[in-house]
């Protein structure tokens, strides 16, 4: 009878735990939503657990670029106007630091959950002439909304499937943090070139 | 012994249940909103209506109440843990601490919960297995007519609320009027968040001087001053347009959406 009324007692104990406690219902949630145990800054924007595919169809999350500075922009493949503009000013970028090779992330993130998918994207790199540094990451639609929010990037899709976006160019330091951003085309590359050079130092 | 043990597991049972009785919230009610077309405020480059599909949506804001279950859940969201990439440091700060919504505020238990980033309410909403409704959605669901209001116009409805200043208290849900499809307080009450909220609007930036743009300010210009329709949605428009994810400030709320499957 005692053991009895222990085990009734235990379980008693134990939902009312359960009850405020409700930790099995937050698996998903801490998925998507919490933080990577680690050491990442509580600003670092490589926080963001989301998956995305790089242009050789590999899965990474954004945390892949921790440990040197990445200059990041999103675009679209299909954008006949700003994009490959954007992507120019990169390359200018990219131009003014030739001495510091293999140091810099280059990444360009699509908008175009539907159409750009890693094969597009390695087609656009290869168009576009973008080497080995730079990635392209195709996301969910939920995964770019949220980085879109994250690098104050606004963006709306249109009843065609196109975008009309914001062009703006960020630099993150090597642990993801926020550390500068340019908007507008045809930017000045030598303004973001020594940003980037003071972060790897 | 045994009588202890006895009114030991009386006490805890029934402690058990009266917290139950207090903390179990009644599933809260979608109701299902028909497809249709939605126009733009801000007429996009393809100049085209937006279909929207049908889908359902909370027929209340989130309450206090409701998101205490959140954060109980889900220590992340504490007041005192919430990371401030995803929760500026107004985040819940009304709230007397990480589970307590408090004495003081105990008539807005049933009020919704303002306040709260969009990274909170994203989160909320996956939680639930439902999602934020997208601008689209939302301004379609929420331009219904209202059904048990006498009102000469939404529209003045609405410019109505936008110059009244706050309530000491945020009243209550249900406590404005109920539109056609069933939706509580879609005007009257808080601003909502909308998971598309950062949607480009136009800028003196990027596409620059480009005719995107140029159109996009024509359409804000073709409001003409008799037209007060336009004004309420540009004060939203450009309300929605001014945030970041990470903004948690007052009067601003979220109901969720679900898609039908």
């Amino acid at each position: 009878m005692k053991t009895f009324m222990y085990s009734l007692l235990a379980v008693a104990l134990f939902s009312c735990s359960d009850m405020s406690d409700r930790s099995a219902f937050t698996g998903e949630v801490q998925k998507s939503n919490t933080p990577p145990v680690g050491t990442l800054s509580s600003e670092s924007i490589y926080q963001l657990t989301d998956t995305f595919q790089t242009q050789d169809n590999k899965s990474v999350t954004l945390s892949a670029f921790a440990g040197k500075p990445t200059v990041v922009a999103m675009i679209f493949t299909h954008c006949t106007y700003a994009c490959p503009r954007l992507t120019t000013d990169i390359k200018n970028v990219e131009s003014k630091l030739k001495d510091e090779e293999g140091k810099v992330n280059f990444l360009l993130v699509s908008f175009d959950a539907a159409r750009d998918l890693p094969d597009t994207l390695k087609r656009y790199a290869r168009d576009a002439g973008l080497g080995e540094n730079w990635t392209l990451l195709h996301g969910d639609e939920e995964a770019v909304r949220t980085l879109s929010v994250l690098l104050n990037v606004q963006f709306a899709k249109d009843a065609e499937g196109n975008f009309s976006h914001s062009n703006i160019i960020s630099v993150l330091d090597k642990n993801g943090v926020l550390n500068f951003q340019k908007e507008g085309l045809g930017i000045d590359p030598a303004e973001i070139s020594k940003v980037v050079k003071q972060l790897i130092q | 012994m045994k009588y202890l043990l006895t009114t030991l597991i009386i006490t805890i049972f029934f402690g058990h249940v009266n917290a139950q009785k207090k903390a179990v919230i009644s599933e809260k009610k979608m109701v299902a909103i028909p497809a249709g077309k939605y126009k733009p405020f801000f007429i996009t480059k393809s100049d085209k209506p937006l279909q929207v599909t049908a889908f359902k949506m909370d027929e209340t804001a989130v309450t206090n109440l409701e998101y205490l279950e959140f954060v109980k859940a889900n220590p992340q969201w504490r007041k005192s843990k919430a990371n401030r990439l995803f929760a500026d440091t107004n985040y819940l700060k009304y709230w007397e601490s990480d589970l307590i919504i408090g004495e003081a505020n105990k008539d807005l238990y049933n009020s919704p919960v303002v306040y709260v980033s969009w990274f909170a309410a994203q989160a909320y909403s996956k939680w639930k297995n439902k999602k934020l409704p997208t601008v689209a959605e939302w301004e379609f669901a929420a331009n219904a007519a209202p059904k048990n209001i006498k009102y000469k116009s939404l529209t003045d409805y609405i410019l109505d609320w936008y110059s009244k200043p706050n309530p000491p208290h945020l009243p209550n849900v249900k406590s404005t009027y109920q539109n056609v499809y069933g939706l509580y307080d879609m005007h009257g009450l808080i601003w909502e968040w909308t998971s598309n909220f950062n949607s480009f609007i136009g800028s003196s930036d990027s596409r620059g001087n480009s005719e995107a743009d140029l159109k996009n300010f024509c359409a804000g210009g073709a409001v003409n001053v008799g037209d007060k329709t336009d004004y309420a949605s540009f004060l939203r428009y450009s309300f929605r347009g001014s945030l970041k994810g990470n903004y948690c400030i007052a009067n601003l709320g979220f109901r969720c959406a679900k898609d039908l499957k």
